[in-house]
């Protein structure tokens, strides 16, 4: 284990992208592999912002840093057509150009797509850090994927030391961590923040909230909600949105406003949702569909058989698949269902104001 | 060795065989063509791929050792090698060979690359069409219920291949969809 490795640990960094794997971990194994790396400036998550904001303020850091992670190849991907890979290229940086589906910013999407396959997901035995095989049989490179910011916290943890680090954050999770406000706040951008810290606190970064605020929405479709009664109690880290079943993700909060309908970002979310999926496995590409149709019809009308018939799918789309994002979809539905009402709310006869579309963006 | 019984232990043998054989094509084909199978139809396809086996190695082995034909035990394995009706006795080897190759690489399926047992297995239908020409070469022109059968037999596999090929199951539809959106 090398000296910087240690240092990570010491500093006890977790993964940025959303799983909040410790760092050091994946560092390691990658050494043992003599590991490629890919830095991820996807901002696949919906409404992610922070990928991109590291690459516009921090690209040399996050270069540096690279350097010392491997003696491999490395490369930043980004999705194409987008700010971000146009300000890689001008910069001449190896890239990797990731079509704009929601899948294909995934760890092993990103590694398949490097060695010229199609940019979805696989199903590993391994992680795929040591190495692995497309479903067709060939090799592919072991290959280290780290989340844009998390680079670049390495390079300030060599910096300034872990114990700067250390001074951020709370002691389970630790450093300071991008908050992409998205919606409802008086300046919507990213922000310096720390795991911790209330939502009155982050929608201060962002000069407050515009609107009384109904609910939080968190993390995008791998994440959920939390509703503003309840904000006052909860902490914008992983421990302190347990009780919600859901944690910060890849770092974005949006606001749905006191008064707006809640399911109709719902399902303008699973809608987007349902059109995402790589098409490789059954729970995926009939499963999330499925969900949509179930939410759609309840709020046309509610009817028993419906209900279960929901609650019954919940159950089965998690843990079956490649990349697990029927796992996220069925949470943030979970999620829904618990802040918004056990029944997703009829539409009432009155028209609504129709939601903006959902989607990244570049 | 040479008796009457012999001579129609083997036809039963290799008719019954043959009856087989397109049982489990058309389980395979149609649980590879349509909807997630069932594991009775998975387990159908498997032990009476297995069990066929016994038929065809009584049906090999009562032809080559009844003496009333010519037949030595390289021409059941090496193809086109027999003296007796060379050609369609090659074709009845050739299937042999297949079914010994489908039947080894399933066996060490999870030994082998995926792709491996997959190529080996698609094989499957040259091995069908090869019975069935064998079939009514051999036994065809004395025996109009042989012939029969075996027609139907080879009718069956024709149409369980048109199944596949022409259905647009749900599973086909949508992955052909979604990769249509480009992913390189």
């Amino acid at each position: 284990m090398t000296a910087l490795t240690e240092l990570v640990r010491e500093a006890g960094l977790a993964g940025r992208g959303g799983g909040s794997f410790s760092t050091a971990t994946k560092l390691e194994l990658a050494q043992q592999h003599r590991a490629d790396l890919i830095i991820n400036a996807c901002d696949g998550e919906v409404d992610a912002r922070k990928d991109g904001w590291v690459i516009e303020h921090h690209l040399m850091d996050v270069l540096g840093a690279a350097a010392q992670l491997t003696t491999g190849r490395v490369r930043i991907a980004a999705q194409r057509d987008s700010v971000t890979i146009a300000r890689l290229q001008a910069a001449c940086v190896d890239t990797l150009a990731v079509p704009r589906h929601y899948v294909s910013s995934e760890e092993s999407s990103l590694v398949r797509l490097a060695h010229g396959g199609p940019a979805r997901p696989l199903t590993r035995y391994r992680p795929i850090t040591a190495g692995g095989r497309s479903e067709t049989g060939r090799r592919l490179r072991p290959t280290l994927v780290l989340n844009a910011e998390t680079v670049w916290r390495i390079q300030q943890i060599r910096d300034h030391g872990a114990a700067w680090f250390r001074s951020h954050g709370t002691e389970r999770e630790p450093g300071p961590r991008l908050v992409t406000m998205v919606r409802g706040v008086a300046r919507p951008g990213v922000y310096e923040a720390a795991a911790g810290m209330t939502f009155g606190h982050l929608g201060a970064l962002a000069g407050g909230f515009t609107a009384p605020v109904g609910a939080f929405w968190l993390g995008g479709l791998g994440g959920g909600f939390v509703a503003a009664a309840d904000a006052p109690v909860a902490r914008w880290s992983r421990d302190g949105l347990r009780r919600w079943g859901i944690g910060p993700g890849a770092g974005t909060i949006d606001v749905i406003r006191a008064g707006d309908d809640p399911w109709l970002t719902v399902t303008a979310a699973l809608d987007y949702a349902a059109g995402e999926s790589a098409g490789q496995c059954g729970p995926c590409m009939f499963g999330i569909p499925a969900l949509f149709d179930d939410v759609a019809a309840l709020r046309r009308s509610p009817d028993e058989e419906a209900v279960e018939r929901l609650y019954r799918r919940l159950g089965q789309l998690p843990g079956r698949g490649a990349c697990h994002y029927p796992d996220g979809i069925a949470g943030f539905v979970r999620s829904a269902l618990r802040t918004f009402g056990e029944v997703p709310q009829a539409v009432p006869a009155r028209r609504h104001r129709h939601l903006s579309v959902i989607g990244p963006q570049s | 060795m040479s008796s009457t019984w012999l001579w129609f232990v083997s036809r039963a043998g290799g008719i019954v065989s043959l009856a087989l054989l397109t049982v489990v094509v058309t389980l395979g084909v149609g649980s590879a063509g349509g909807r997630r199978p069932s594991v009775m139809t998975v387990g159908l396809h498997r032990s009476l791929g297995v069990g066929l086996v016994v038929f065809v190695l009584v049906h090999v082995a009562t032809c080559v050792v009844d003496s009333y034909v010519p037949l030595g035990w390289i021409s059941v394995v090496v193809p086109f090698a027999a003296s007796y009706r060379g050609l369609w006795v090659g074709v009845g080897a050739l299937a042999f060979d297949v079914l010994a190759a489908v039947l080894i690489t399933s066996v060490l399926r999870h030994r082998l690359p995926a792709g491996l047992w997959r190529a080996v297995h698609w094989l499957s239908y040259a091995l069908a069409a090869a019975a069935v020409v064998h079939g009514v070469a051999m036994a065809g022109a004395d025996q109009p219920v042989l012939l029969a059968i075996t027609v139907g037999c080879g009718a069956t596999t024709v149409a369980a291949t048109g199944w596949r090929l022409l259905r647009r199951s749900p599973d086909r539809v949508r992955r052909s969809s979604v990769r249509a959106r480009g992913w390189t």
